[in-house]
């Protein structure tokens, strides 16, 4: 429950139910609960809409990027074959195996362009002060989303996938890898950017 | 959705989660055939075969990723649902709710992985990687524990707790 505006000086945790006595917070200090740790306030240094819509603009561009540039080629005498995030959902379904390619494609491609998608939209709404149509319920899927985002943990898939074809072949990087680690620090970046309850409370503000 | 089903169906998925961590770990997830030796692997097998190359760290990796974290979570959400409605430790399970929530995602490693080498894998005879039903228990796995944790939500640690 992070508000511009004053709190009345007890409320009750929102986790926990324990009274919480409100106090003048610092930038960058946090009000916690004392009983069960909840943040239930958070005074920024500065409106955090304007980095979010930043690094979720820069997000959209490196996922183009990713998709569209292979990631590495494997090279068996002399036979190569390269592959862009897409190729292994496809080479999955053909071999009947969709639940795990539809896994697969919900979590490196759907998810992280839904995530930096809907983080564009709503930080826009916030930077601009004015209120987006569906505004909320992107920003409710915004917070339903973001779990399923895996863009780093496809990463360091793609660096043990690397290291076990090396001892079966010739493998090298193509240049698919640049962007998706820029992506992974993008989408790392935005999750610890990203304070839900601020947000939250930046859009019942606006008209 | 009433917290009695999300407790009901969180325990299910636990349970399920628990049953179906058996057959992930002892079917073969792949099938890697190169240069005409055929290697079915388990994922255990292909941390061994990590391990055996000279490479622990990545060993370690994989297997901290894609066999402790998704047993730890299991027993981790076991423990929380057994305690579920005890005014024991509620701030110690709130924290160790959170803790399973964030680190469950790193087991996507090993699908993921599947995913790449399915990719590269197609070159015929020289090298070809085949998915295999283990896969589909894995990424079961995954998801029932993913559901569980998701469903069960820190404040109902607190609903009897509180004064």
């Amino acid at each position: 429950m992070i508000v511009t505006k004053a709190l009345p000086p007890q409320f009750p945790c929102s986790l926990c139910g324990a009274n919480i006595h409100d106090r003048a917070l610092k930038p960058g200090e946090e009000l916690r609960c004392g009983r069960c740790g909840e943040t239930l306030r958070r005074l920024h240094h500065r409106d955090p809409s304007h980095v979010i819509w930043a690094l979720a603009t820069t997000g959209l561009i490196l996922w183009v990027l990713a998709n569209v540039y292979p990631i590495l080629t494997f090279d068996v005498a002399g036979n190569k074959q390269s592959n862009l995030i897409i190729t292994g959902v496809l080479g999955l379904i053909t071999q009947g195996f969709w639940p795990v390619a539809l896994l697969v494609f919900f979590c490196s491609i759907a998810a992280p362009a839904l995530h930096l998608g809907s983080l564009w939209y709503v930080a826009g709404a916030c930077c601009t002060g004015r209120r987006f149509p569906m505004v909320q319920r992107v920003a409710h899927l915004a917070n339903e989303i973001a779990p399923w985002s895996l863009v780093p943990v496809f990463l360091i898939a793609c660096f043990v996938a690397v290291v076990k074809l090396d001892m079966l072949g010739t493998v090298y990087w193509d240049n698919g890898i640049i962007w998706v680690s820029l992506l992974s620090v993008c989408s790392m970046a935005l999750a610890q950017r990203v304070d839900r309850q601020w947000i939250g409370n930046r859009l019942k503000e606006l008209v | 959705m009433t917290d009695a089903t999300r407790l009901e169906l969180s325990r299910a998925l636990v349970v399920a989660g628990l049953i179906l961590y058996v057959p992930a770990n002892i079917m073969p997830v792949m099938i890697m055939t190169v240069a005409g030796e055929v290697a079915p692997l388990t994922v255990m097998g292909g941390v061994q075969e990590l391990y055996d190359s000279g490479l622990a760290p990545v060993a370690a990796v994989v297997f901290v990723a894609s066999i402790m974290i998704p047993f730890l979570k299991l027993i981790g959400l076991s423990w929380l649902m057994l305690m579920h409605g005890s005014d024991q430790l509620p701030r110690e399970r709130t924290t160790l709710l959170r803790v399973l929530h964030q680190i469950g995602t790193w087991s996507m490693i090993d699908i993921f992985l599947l995913g790449v080498l399915v990719a590269v894998g197609q070159l015929g005879i020289l090298a070809s990687v085949e998915a295999q039903a283990g896969g589909l228990f894995f990424a079961a796995v995954l998801l029932c524990s993913l559901f569980a944790a998701d469903l069960y939500q820190p404040r109902m640690i607190w609903q009897l707790a509180s004064p």
